[in-house]
């Protein structure tokens, strides 16, 4: 089970030798799928349509009957009539596309590294990747701003200095969720032969990183990269008290502050972009070809 | 431009020893700034205050006490920005953004806040404000406000039934209707009554309605509102538009003000009934502060000004809140009469002093878990 | 990640002192980027636990003995132990039958993003998403009485007010966590390693015992791990759901340090050092248990 092997997509190659005939087994093997995918997804979308039932409620008179014109899709003009909803959708997309930048290329290196060269470390750096859960966000942004608005570091009163900070943040926010993500996909790939292959061709760490790690991820990044975007598109408090309304979230959030049926319209809206966004990165990251990471080395 | 000199050299001065405070981490702040200069006539300050260009508030949702308009009409009438941070922060928030952004001039630092009642000695305490008198001072009751100018009462309202029509056909008209096993599952607070102020008071409300003095109602507060958790009649989420709107929590205890403009908000989509209990009413007072830091003083000091004129406390009254220069304004035939004619019956509604809310405030938060929760805990 | 490789890429080869010192600098981005952004803002909340009004002190610390606190605790640890090991089941199930079901790549697809979405479709949104469904008044619960006779509030006693309630609802987001880290774990389980025991004579079910799940385990436990501080950090949607009528940590460190009462910040950051350190012994569990797994793995 070891030893270095030819970049070939082996799995592929034996998916294709083996090729059940269509039909039987293909049924076969997927009638427990099918059950539990429905299942699943009963159970997701349920609430949603909840949600979407709610938000529908919302109407206007007819000025002829005086009576209320339902369905209607009152909650969701008042989103869309706002010209400020374009301008918060791409400051956060922007936001998110930086943020997932600097979490992988903070945090690919330093799982690969701990795996291969410090293993005794990994509970030290998972606990430190699992504390933001433990922080609460109110007390994390203000400390942000108390670390960043005093000497020697006072940038968040310049506009770039406040998104840098906010970066920052949603790179932290994002440690748990990538971090997993990158030691799975570390996990099942024979990280020492690989490393070793490598080398042994001369190559050094960056390029090891960049040309040999990084591509046989792809599955596990995309997955971080989802997650991040979700975080990022969907953070309140801290984008809040750093930046003000300019992101996504914020902006959502006071468009429907306080009323009745226009929060459910704003989450389905922000729901369905955010998929939306995912599907787009999923076609790109997997270059619309199978899902399969070019899994070289057996293990 | 318009400063005077000694204001210039008081801000200055001021400038200077915030520069030279302590890092960044230190909780305990150094000197504010002074502000009891030699004070400007109101064109010195509106110069002051549009050189300065923006304001930053905290705290202030559109629709609580129409401050949305009240913004709006702000912003029109100076030009200058009003830069809003979290509406929905509570009052612990508003002091911790001052405390967090004390080296800050950026627009992350509040100018104003509105908080409530007890917070207003709190913050004096801690050095967070700034002492200002507005011009109408005197109109404000001497039991809402700091002798020395550090905080103010701004309005207040009382507590009533927001309900449901659409669900419930029969509101309910005084605290202990509530026990009524009709409402089973239907009455809600708007928070958490160990953290928010409208869920503290409600339960001193009820407490004042069941033979509680303004001592001693927290206790007849927590025990009444046990026996409704014991009825079966309380339903545990945190009310909201939403959820009145849909039924889940169809009896909500909320401000005059927010049940009001959320009655008018929905525009009959459902039916909304505002109900104010007929006993067990009082005054829920917010105050308003300077901060100590605010990187726009001037600014901050128009905003004041502004809003104890006779044009901003009738704003407020639109919103259905009591501005604090009500009685004063009333004697003086300044409130149009279909103001007067929209806001609720409060008759009766009494002013307990700062001492006796805060001692009802300790009782409530303290208790509330064992005295009321100890039956929902083991939920599930 | 400038480090030179001081031997020939071969482990352990070179002196103990030198690899020690050159192998740590590979940590180093991520620690300074963990203490500019996550560890120097929550130096406040770290001093702020050892003082009360101004005061140094341990009362808050001692505090935390509180019957009440203790309550929350314990609530906080049983809610997140069961999501997070229910999620990971059923998470599971739902990622295999996603990999290995044959299933539409449409389907796939969408159910991926679709995850990515609902991972961090938390707080006030989801929340009411449910009381809208299953809450005394929601359009499930309404549906079932009015069609099929059965109140299940009534009748059944289920209340979404609960522990109970509080799991469904999380699994919302646990779910989608789940599957979008095993997802890419599953994916590159061998095709060849099934069929090679297949064709030894092994049954499917001996396979999963014997081969698939002991390779996948250490990723299992790690999500799982990850699941049990997603729910353990979570504050707004249970808080929106139980108004604080159920204890548990995150809503009562809320009401400490937020809100329009004074009251006790210092105990609120002694509570948020007590969830770092159930954190922490949580992870030292989950090492134990992860290098047992890994065991056999190292060949």
């Amino acid at each position: 089970m070891s030893g270095p092997a030819p970049v070939v997509d082996a799995a592929r190659l034996a998916d294709d030798l083996d090729a059940p005939p269509r039909g039987r087994r293909r049924e076969r093997g997927a009638l427990w799928a099918w059950v539990v995918v429905i299942i699943a997804i009963t159970y997701f979308i349920v609430p949603l349509i909840s949600t979407l039932e709610f938000s529908l409620r919302a109407a206007v008179k007819d000025p002829v009957t005086g009576e209320f014109i339902r369905p209607s899709l009152q909650a969701y003009t008042l989103v869309f009539n706002d010209p400020k909803f374009i301008d918060a959708l791409l400051y956060s997309f922007r936001m998110a596309l930086v943020t997932i930048a600097v979490s992988l290329l903070l945090l690919v290196p330093t799982a690969f590294w701990v795996r291969l060269k410090l293993p005794r470390l990994r509970p030290v750096v998972e606990l430190v990747t699992l504390m933001p859960f433990v922080i609460p966000p109110v007390i994390l942004v203000f400390g942000l701003i108390r670390t960043y608005s005093g000497q020697p570091f006072a940038i968040i009163s310049t506009p770039l200095g406040a998104d840098a900070v906010l970066v920052g943040a949603y790179v932290v926010l994002s440690f748990p969720y990538m971090y997993r993500a990158v030691d799975t996909g570390l996990a099942s790939i024979d990280l020492r032969s690989l490393t070793e292959a490598a080398q042994s061709m001369g190559a050094g760490w960056p390029r090891i990183l960049w040309s040999v790690i990084f591509p046989n991820l792809r599955s596990a990044l995309l997955s971080g990269a989802f997650l991040t975007l979700a975080i990022v598109i969907g953070e309140y408090t801290i984008a809040n008290f750093l930046v003000g309304t300019k992101p996504f979230g914020p902006y959502l959030s006071l468009l429907g502050q306080n009323k009745a049926y226009e929060p459910a319209a704003v989450s389905l809206i922000s729901f369905g972009i955010t998929w939306a966004a995912m599907l787009m990165i999923l076609i790109v990251g997997r270059g619309g070809g199978r899902g399969r990471a070019p899994v070289t080395g057996a293990r | 431009m318009g400063l005077t000199r000694s204001t210039s050299l008081a801000l200055v001065g001021a400038a200077a020893l915030v520069a030279s405070s302590v890092p960044a981490f230190a909780q305990s702040p150094s000197a504010p700034a002074a502000s009891m200069a030699a004070p400007m006539t109101m064109d010195q300050l509106v110069a002051a205050a549009q050189a300065e260009g923006m304001l930053t508030t905290i705290a202030l949702p559109d629709d609580w006490c129409n401050y949305r308009e009240m913004i709006d009409t702000f912003k029109a009438k100076y030009g200058i920005e009003v830069n809003e941070l979290d509406p929905n922060a509570g009052s612990n928030d508003e002091l911790e953004a001052i405390k967090a952004n004390i080296g800050n001039t950026g627009p992350q630092a509040p100018d104003v806040i509105d908080v409530g009642l007890s917070f207003g000695p709190q913050a004096k305490g801690e050095d967070l404000l700034m002492p200002y008198k507005v011009a109408t001072w005197d109109d404000i009751p001497d039991e809402v406000k700091d002798p020395d100018g550090y905080w103010w009462g701004d309005y207040y309202g009382v507590l009533t039934f927001e309900v449901n029509k659409a669900v419930v056909p029969n509101s309910p008209a005084d605290w202990s209707d509530l026990l009524k096993p009709e409402y089973a599952n239907q009455i809600a607070l708007a928070g958490d009554p160990r953290s928010s102020n409208q869920a503290i008071q409600a339960v001193y409300a009820a407490g004042l309605a069941n033979g509680g003095t303004l001592d001693d109602a927290a206790d007849a507060g927590l025990a009444f509102w046990k026996s409704v958790v014991d009825a079966g009649n309380f339903v545990p989420v945190v009310a909201k538009p939403g959820t009145i709107a849909q039924g889940e929590t169809p009896i909500t205890i909320r401000w005059n003000y927010n049940a009001l403009s959320n009655r008018d908000a929905l525009a009959g989509n459902p039916e909304i009934d505002v109900v104010v209990p007929a006993s067990g009413r009082f005054a829920g007072v917010y105050v308003q502060g300077i901060s100590a830091y605010a990187p726009h003083p001037n600014a901050a000091k128009l905003w004041q000004e502004f809003l104890y004129s006779d044009e901003g406390q009738l704003i407020w009254m639109k919103g259905y809140c009591y501005p604090i220069r009500y009685q004063a304004m009333l004697e003086a035939g300044t409130i149009p009469q279909e103001l007067l004619d929209a806001l609720p019956d409060v008759s009766g509604a009494v002013f307990p002093t700062l001492a006796q809310l805060d001692a009802a405030k300790a009782t409530i938060t303290e208790q509330w878990d064992t005295v009321v929760g100890a039956d929902v805990v083991d939920g599930g | 990640m400038t480090v030179k490789a001081t031997t020939a890429g071969i482990p352990g080869a070179s002196p103990a002192s030198r690899r020690f010192s050159w192998n740590w600098l590979g940590v180093v981005p991520f620690f300074a980027f963990a203490i500019a952004f996550m560890f120097l803002p929550i130096t406040f909340l770290v001093v702020g636990s050892f003082q009360s009004a101004g005061q140094w002190t341990l009362a808050n610390y001692i505090g935390l003995g509180d019957a009440y606190i203790q309550t929350a605790y314990r609530n906080s640890i049983i809610l997140s132990a069961i999501t997070a090991i229910g999620g990971g089941i059923l998470g599971f199930l739902i990622a295999a039958a996603l990999v290995l079901g044959r299933l539409p790549r449409a389907l796939t697809a969408g159910m991926l993003t679709f995850s990515g979405v609902a991972s961090n479709f938390a707080g006030v949104p989801l929340a009411l998403a449910f009381v809208f469904t299953i809450g005394n008044n929601g359009l499930l619960t309404k549906l079932l009485d009015e069609h099929l006779g059965i109140n299940i509030v009534t009748q059944a006693g289920f209340s979404l007010y609960s522990i109970l309630g509080l799991a469904i609802v999380y699994m919302y987001f646990q779910l989608p966590l789940m599957i979008l880290i095993i997802v890419p774990a599953i994916e590159g389980l061998r095709k060849d390693w099934r069929e090679a025991a297949l064709n030894l004579g092994a049954t499917p079910r001996q396979y999963w015992r014997s081969i698939a799940l002991p390779i996948l385990m250490p990723t299992i436990l790690g999500t799982i791990i990850l699941l049990f501080g997603n729910a353990f950090g979570a504050q707004a949607t249970a808080f929106q759901l139980t108004g604080g009528t159920i204890p548990i940590a995150p809503v009562v460190i809320g009401t400490q340090i937020r809100g329009d009462v004074l009251r006790n910040p210092g105990l609120g950051y002694a509570m948020a050092m007590g969830m770092v350190v159930i954190m922490g012994i949580s992870i030292g569990l989950y090492s134990l248990l992860q290098r047992r797994a890994e065991r056999w793995l190292r060949s």
